[in-house]
C-alpha cells in the first residue's frame, strides 16, 4: 500500500515530476554516453596496441631494451618458445629480429626500428596488414627481387615518399565527392604542382581559398592530392652482428596508417630472412619473442607465470610496455567513479529539491497521516520510495536513451577527424565507436537507487519533524 | 463503560511571550455510545481538548486515560499506534488522501492495521454503503463534493472500529443539506454500531442532535448538560 501511494504521489504533480525525470534522463545520458565514448577510445587503443603493435607478452634479452644492441639476442629462444607453448592461455607465439638503423631516401632520412618478422605468423597474430593504405601496394605481397619493407605513413612522409599533387584525377575525385566547382576552379592554378609536404600543400591552397572553404574541404583536398609512387625505394643503414656498417635498398611493399603517430614514424617491417642476411644473424636468433593470449584480461594472470618460468629474461606485458595506456586502463574505474559522482550529485540536487517541495506542499496531509496512525517508519518509507521512483524512472530513461544512442553510434562511429591530430599523436583513434559494458549499467542502476535513497533523507526527515497538530493547521 | 477519562487536565502554551492556558483543569469522562459535543467560543479550548483526548498532543497537567491507556505514559511512537488502534478522526477539511479512491481511503487504516484483504473489502463496502456512497468506490476525492468527501472521511474513521470518533467541526465546511445528511449518518452509526462520537462545534445543528453538550470557556468546563434528545 505504501508503495502504491508513493508511486501515485510521484505523479501528483506531473509537470514537476516529468521535469525532474527529464533532467535526470539528460544527465544520465550525457554521463553514460561520454563514458562510452571515452571507453571506446581506450578499448580501441588497447585493441590497436595488442593487435597491431605489441601482442600481450614480450620476452626480451634483459639488456636489449636499454641498449638495442644487435648482440643482445635471446640466448636460448627454443626454451622460450617451449615455455610459452606450455603456458595456459597463450594462443600464438612468434619471434622477431629487431635492429635500430636509419632509413633514407634522396630527399630525407629518419631513425627507425627495423623489425624482421615471420610474415605468415605475423599475419595470423596481428591485424597490421589491414591498415594498408589502398593504392600503396600490399603487405609483402609483391614479387620483387629487391628486399621489401612495410612502413608507416608518418615515416613515408618524413622520407618524402609521399607527395601531394593535384592531378586531373585528383580534381575529378574532388568533383565526385561533391566539392563545389567554384572551389575546384580556385584550385586550378595548383594543377600538376608537386608538394613535398602536407604543410606546403596546405599553404598553397590556403592562399586561394576562404577560411570556410579550407575548413570544409581542406581534408578532401589533402586526400585527393595524396600521391605515392608504388614500389618507391629506401635505403636502410645499420650495424651488422659484427658491428660493421651495412645497408641495402628496400622497395616499399606497402604503407600502413594507424592511429599511433609514433609507431607509424618509427616502425619499419621487413621479412625476417632478409634482415638475417643483411645483419648476419643466424637462424633461430631472436631479440624478442612475443605471445598472444586468449583474451586481454588474462594478461595480469599469465605474465607472472611466464616471468617465473624464464628467470634470466625480461618478460613484459603490454601494460608494462605501454605504461601510459596501462595507467589509463587501470584508472578507468576511477574515471568512471568521478563521472558517476558528477552525474549522481546533479541527480541528487534535483531530487532533494523536488522532494522537499513535495513534502512542504503536503504538510497538512502528512499531519493527517500521522494523526490517523501512520507511523514514522511508514512515512519515511513513503518519502524514500517516492524519491527512489523518481530517480529510477529518470535513470532508466537515461540508460535506455544511452543504450540506443550507443548502439547506433557504436555501429556508425563518431568521426572526430577534424579534431584528431592531437588524439592520433597519442595513438588514440579519431573514429570513436562508443561502447560500455553491462556491468557499468548495473553499477549505475545501483548507484541511482542509492542516490534516490540518500536524496530522500533530508526531505523525509523534514516530514518526520512535522508536529501533527501544527501540520493539520497548515495549508 | 468509560471510554475516556479526563482528570484535571491542563494544557499551557509557552510559545509566545504570554503564557496561554488553552485547557485549564478539565475533568470529564465519556461512556461508550455517547454522542457528545464540546461547544464554546473561538479560543475556548475545544480543539485543544480534542487533540489531547486523541493523543495528538500531551497535557501539561492532569491525566487522560483512554481505553485503559494512560496517554502520558506512552512514547510518541506508541501514541501513533494508539491513535491507529483506538481513535477515529474526522477533520473539518476532510483530509482525505487525494491520490487514493474513496474505497482506498476507507481501507487505509485497516491496511495499516493489517486486516486480511477479504475482511477489509467487506468492511469497506459496508462502510461506503452506510454513508450512502456505494456507487462512488472508485471516485477520487477531487471527484466528490464536500459533503461526499466528509462522508468518506467518516467511513474511514469508523471502518477499523475504533473506541471512539473525534470530529473537529465536521460540518463547518458543508452546506446545510450536506451537514444534515452527514449528521443523520453519524447518528445512525452511533446507534447501530454503538460508536462513541465526540464533536467540537459551533454548529447549532450539531448541538441540537447531541445528547450531551459540554460548554468550554477559557479552557474550563462551564456546563455539562445531558439532553433528552434521543436518536
Amino acid at each position: 500500500m505504501i508503495t502504491s501511494i508513493a508511486w501515485k504521489n510521484v505523479w501528483r504533480n506531473k509537470t514537476r515530476s516529468l521535469t525532474v525525470i527529464a533532467a535526470v534522463t539528460v544527465g544520465v545520458f550525457a554521463g553514460v554516453f561520454t563514458m562510452a565514448a571515452i571507453n571506446s577510445s581506450i578499448v580501441q587503443r588497447i585493441d590497436t596496441a595488442v593487435n597491431e603493435e605489441l601482442a600481450h607478452i614480450q620476452v626480451n634479452n634483459k639488456e636489449f631494451r636499454s641498449s638495442s644492441d644487435i648482440q643482445n639476442f635471446i640466448q636460448d629462444p627454443e626454451a622460450v618458445f617451449n615455455t610459452l607453448e606450455k603456458t595456459p592461455g597463450v594462443t600464438d607465439i612468434t619471434g622477431r629480429v629487431i635492429v635500430r638503423g636509419i632509413a633514407s631516401t634522396s630527399a630525407g632520412s629518419a631513425g627507425v626500428e627495423i623489425t624482421g618478422i615471420d610474415i605468415e605468423k605475423e599475419l595470423e597474430m596481428f591485424t597490421l596488414s589491414e591498415r594498408l593504405i589502398p593504392g600503396t601496394g600490399s603487405y609483402f605481397g609483391s614479387d620483387t627481387k629487391l628486399n621489401s619493407a612495410f612502413i608507416g605513413e608518418k615515416l613515408a612522409k618524413e622520407l618524402y615518399i609521399i607527395r601531394y599533387i593535384l592531378t586531373p584525377e585528383a580534381f575529378l575525385s574532388l568533383e565526385t565527392i561533391g566539392v563545389p566547382a567554384e572551389v575546384i576552379n580556385k584550385l586550378k592554378p595548383l594543377e600538376g604542382e608537386r608538394f613535398t609536404t602536407e604543410k606546403k600543400l596546405t599553404g598553397a591552397y590556403a592562399a586561394l581559398l576562404s577560411g570556410k572553404e579550407i575548413k570544409d574541404y581542406g581534408m578532401n583536398i589533402k586526400e585527393a592530392a595524396w600521391s605515392y609512387r608504388e614500389g618507391s625505394r629506401i635505403i636502410l643503414s645499420l650495424l651488422d652482428v659484427n658491428g660493421h656498417q651495412t645497408g641495402a635498398a628496400f622497395r616499399i611493399s606497402g604503407i600502413f596508417r594507424t592511429n599511433n603517430d609514433l609507431f607509424e614514424a618509427m616502425s619499419l617491417f621487413v621479412p625476417e630472412d632478409e634482415l638475417r642476411t643483411l645483419t648476419g644473424l643466424e637462424e633461430g636468433q631472436y631479440h624478442r619473442v612475443i605471445a598472444r593470449l586468449e583474451e586481454d584480461d588474462l594478461t595480469n594472470k599469465v605474465t607472472p607465470v611466464v616471468r617465473e618460468a624464464l628467470p634470466g629474461l625480461e618478460v613484459l606485458s603490454w601494460k608494462e610496455i605501454q605504461t601510459d595506456l596501462a595507467m589509463v586502463t587501470d584508472y578507468i574505474n576511477q574515471i568512471y567513479a568521478i563521472f558517476m559522482i558528477i552525474i549522481l550529485a546533479a541527480l541528487a540536487f534535483g531530487i532533494v529539491n523536488t522532494m522537499l517541495m513535495s513534502v512542504l506542499e503536503r504538510t497538512r496531509e502528512l499531519g493527517m497521516l500521522s494523526a490517523i496512525g501512520m507511523n514514522r517508519r511508514r512515512v519515511f518509507t513513503m518519502i524514500m520510495l517516492e524519491s527512489i521512483f523518481l530517480s529510477i524512472v529518470g535513470g532508466f530513461a537515461g540508460m535506455a536513451v544511452s543504450a540506443v544512442v550507443i548502439a547506433i553510434t557504436g555501429h556508425t562511429g563518431i568521426n572526430l577527424v577534424k579534431y584528431a591530430e592531437g588524439m592520433e599523436a597519442f595513438g588514440y583513434s579519431a573514429h570513436l565507436y562508443p561502447t560500455i559494458g553491462a556491468d557499468f549499467f548495473i553499477m549505475l542502476t545501483v548507484m541511482i537507487v542509492i542516490t534516490g535513497i540518500l536524496s530522500a533523507i533530508y526531505p523525509a526527515r523534514k516530514a518526520l519533524q512535522l508536529n501533527p497538530v501544527e501540520a493539520l493547521k497548515g495549508d | 463503560m468509560k471510554v475516556v477519562e479526563i482528570n484535571d487536565v491542563s494544557k499551557t502554551y509557552h510559545d509566545t511571550e504570554v503564557e496561554v492556558r488553552a485547557v485549564n483543569g478539565v475533568t470529564l469522562s465519556f461512556e461508550k455510545g455517547e454522542f457528545a459535543v464540546i461547544v464554546g467560543p473561538s479560543g475556548s479550548g475545544k480543539t485543544t481538548l480534542l487533540n489531547l483526548i486523541g493523543g495528538l498532543d500531551q497535557p501539561t497537567g492532569g491525566e487522560i486515560i483512554v481505553a485503559g491507556h494512560r496517554l502520558s505514559e506512552l512514547r510518541p511512537s506508541e501514541l501513533i499506534d494508539f491513535r491507529m488502534e483506538h481513535v477515529g478522526f474526522v477533520f473539518q477539511s476532510y483530509n482525505l488522501i487525494p491520490v487514493l479512491t474513496a474505497s482506498e481511503n476507507v481501507c487505509f487504516i485497516m491496511n495499516l492495521q493489517k486486516w486480511p484483504k477479504e475482511k477489509r473489502r467487506v468492511r469497506t463496502d459496508e462502510m461506503l454503503a452506510s454513508v450512502g456512497l456505494s456507487d462512488r468506490h472508485n471516485s477520487r476525492p477531487s471527484q466528490l463534493s464536500g459533503g461526499q468527501q466528509q462522508r468518506v472521511a467518516v467511513a474511514r474513521a469508523l471502518a477499523p472500529r475504533p473506541e471512539f470518533i473525534l470530529a473537529d467541526e465536521p460540518t463547518a465546511n458543508l452546506d446545510s443539506k450536506s451537514a444534515e445528511s452527514l449528521l443523520d449518518i453519524m447518528e445512525k452509526l452511533n446507534r447501530e454500531e454503538q460508536m462513541t462520537f465526540i464533536f467540537s462545534t459551533h454548529d447549532v445543528r450539531v448541538m441540537k442532535r447531541a445528547r450531551r453538550v459540554i460548554t468550554l470557556e477559557d479552557g474550563r468546563v462551564v456546563s455539562d448538560e445531558r439532553t433528552n434528545h434521543s436518536s
